[in-house]
């Protein structure tokens, strides 16, 4: 199956024919999820409006991480197979799952201020967030450092399935890390468990990013193979012009 | 040319090139010498945060030579060498790594102990504290070693390998800081401490050599 839609032209196809859905999709999710979640939704008895914030920075929460998850396996497709596409998906969904980390994390701080009054707490579930947009960035740097297109994908699929072998221990130490020194007054999110009424706005918000998140891939992805054309042409017609030249 | 052969090899390099273990124990001992500083002369507080700082120098003095490991034998083509020994790159890369940790490494975990006693530890505690980036120093060695074989011979490649180091190797930091910590407080989690950073530097041993052997062959495509 993998060998089936490793074909560029068949995957441009396939991804022509589904991109106007995705993004329609997309469109409709967010115009139901938003005003449910921002307007139409109860606000919480005890974090009264904020928690509305929780709509948009938990779906970002949960896609920052299945974007890495999918960052790494594309790359181990990548070092297996050798599937340009795969290295694409890869290229495609690191800046990404940069953003939503980054969304993550300042939704949170935004939430952060007026419930614990504070705008960042070392708590563990934030700092493992943090590493995981600064093993994001690492990623991102190591492949716009390395000009040689065949070596950036290896190096970068190299280090992505490292940080994802390295993702479960550095959540661990990180838990272990808060456990060992818990601040004097433990500041947790204990409310009760989530309510009926604002489970389905999120279920909502969650799906409406999911399909975001599939949409600029797939985007991303045809741009990059486009521009390899592009690229290809070029050279070719370089290579034309200088060989009139000589005649 | 056996692996110990190239042991030996790799320690009198990393021992004798590029100033050696003088360069990173400069580098700790002015991280540890500005910290107070920064922070202000209260007793109290330094003692706090001196076996967070002292491991946190600690391994920023990993990272500053990490570009050396790696970056001269991709230059002179050494590596070609080294591909065609009969050692293997993985087995290479693993006696690099604790060659460098032997011959350059080596002073961290003695100023360890000294910048623990400065910052006003105990002595146990301060030998708690040189006793976890004893254990330590191997594994964020070979972290450093993984990030500075993909970014071997790149422009500003000390930048880069920071960038994809650190992360890599928060778990030895909590666990060599921790141990020091627990030491001070008189927790009884000194052991499972030092436990925990003995075994992510045998798991870097056993994965950061792959790694980075998997870089180095990209690059001798």
């Amino acid at each position: 199956m993998w060998s089936y839609f490793a074909n560029p032209e068949r995957f441009d196809r396939l991804a022509a024919a589904m991109l106007p859905w995705t993004w329609g999709l997309t469109i409709v999710l967010f115009a139901i999820g938003l005003p449910w979640a921002l307007v139409f939704s109860p606000a919480d008895y005890q974090q009264s409006e904020t928690v509305r914030i929780m709509y948009v920075h938990v779906p970002a929460a949960w896609l920052a991480m299945a974007a890495y998850a999918g960052l790494g396996v594309s790359s181990f497709v990548y070092f297996i197979w050798r599937h340009n596409l795969a290295d694409l998906a890869a290229r495609a969904l690191a800046p990404a799952g940069a953003v939503f980390a980054f969304l993550c994390l300042v939704t949170g701080a935004l939430w952060g201020r007026p419930m614990w009054g504070a705008w960042w707490v070392w708590d563990a579930r934030l700092t493992s967030m943090l590493v995981l947009f600064l093993l994001y960035l690492g990623y991102m740097a190591l492949r716009g450092a390395i000009e040689d297109e065949k070596l950036g994908a290896r190096a970068g699929s190299i280090l992505a399935m490292a940080g994802l072998i390295n993702l479960p221990i550095i959540k661990f130490s990180v838990d272990w890390w808060n456990t060992l020194h818990q601040p004097a007054s433990v500041i947790r999110f204990d409310g009760p468990t989530i309510h009926a009424s604002k489970l389905w706005p999120l279920s909502i918000m969650a799906l409406a990013f999911t399909v975001l998140l599939t949409a600029l891939v797939l985007t991303t992805m045809r741009t990059m193979i486009v521009e390899r054309r592009l690229e290809r042409l070029e050279r070719q017609r370089e290579s034309r012009l200088e060989a009139e030249a000589a005649l | 040319m056996s692996a110990m052969a190239l042991f030996a090899r790799e320690v009198r390099l990393a021992w004798a090139g590029g100033g050696g273990p003088a360069g990173p124990a400069a580098f700790n001992l002015a991280a540890l010498a500005l910290a107070p500083l920064a922070i202000g002369p209260d007793a109290e507080t330094l003692a706090a945060a001196g076996p967070g700082i002292i491991t946190f120098a600690a391994l920023l003095a990993t990272l500053q030579p990490a570009e050396r490991i790696f970056g001269e034998d991709v230059a002179d083509g050494t590596l070609e060498l080294y591909a065609l020994s009969g050692v293997g790159l993985a087995l290479a890369s693993l006696m690099k790594a604790l060659a460098f940790t032997l011959a350059v490494f080596w002073p961290l975990p003695a100023l360890a102990f000294l910048g623990g006693l400065a910052y006003g530890l105990e002595p146990v505690p301060a030998l708690v504290l040189s006793a976890g980036l004893l254990l330590a120093a191997p594994g964020l060695a070979l972290v450093a070693a993984f990030a500075g074989a993909l970014a071997a011979g790149l422009k500003r490649a000390g930048l880069l390998i920071a960038l994809i180091a650190a992360p890599l190797q928060v778990p030895l930091l909590v666990f060599a800081a921790g141990a020091g910590r627990a030491a001070m407080d008189g927790t009884p989690t000194v052991l499972p401490n030092l436990m925990m950073a003995a075994a992510f530097t045998l798991a870097a041993l056993v994965l950061a050599p792959l790694g980075a052997a998997a870089a180095l062959r990209a690059r001798l495509e």
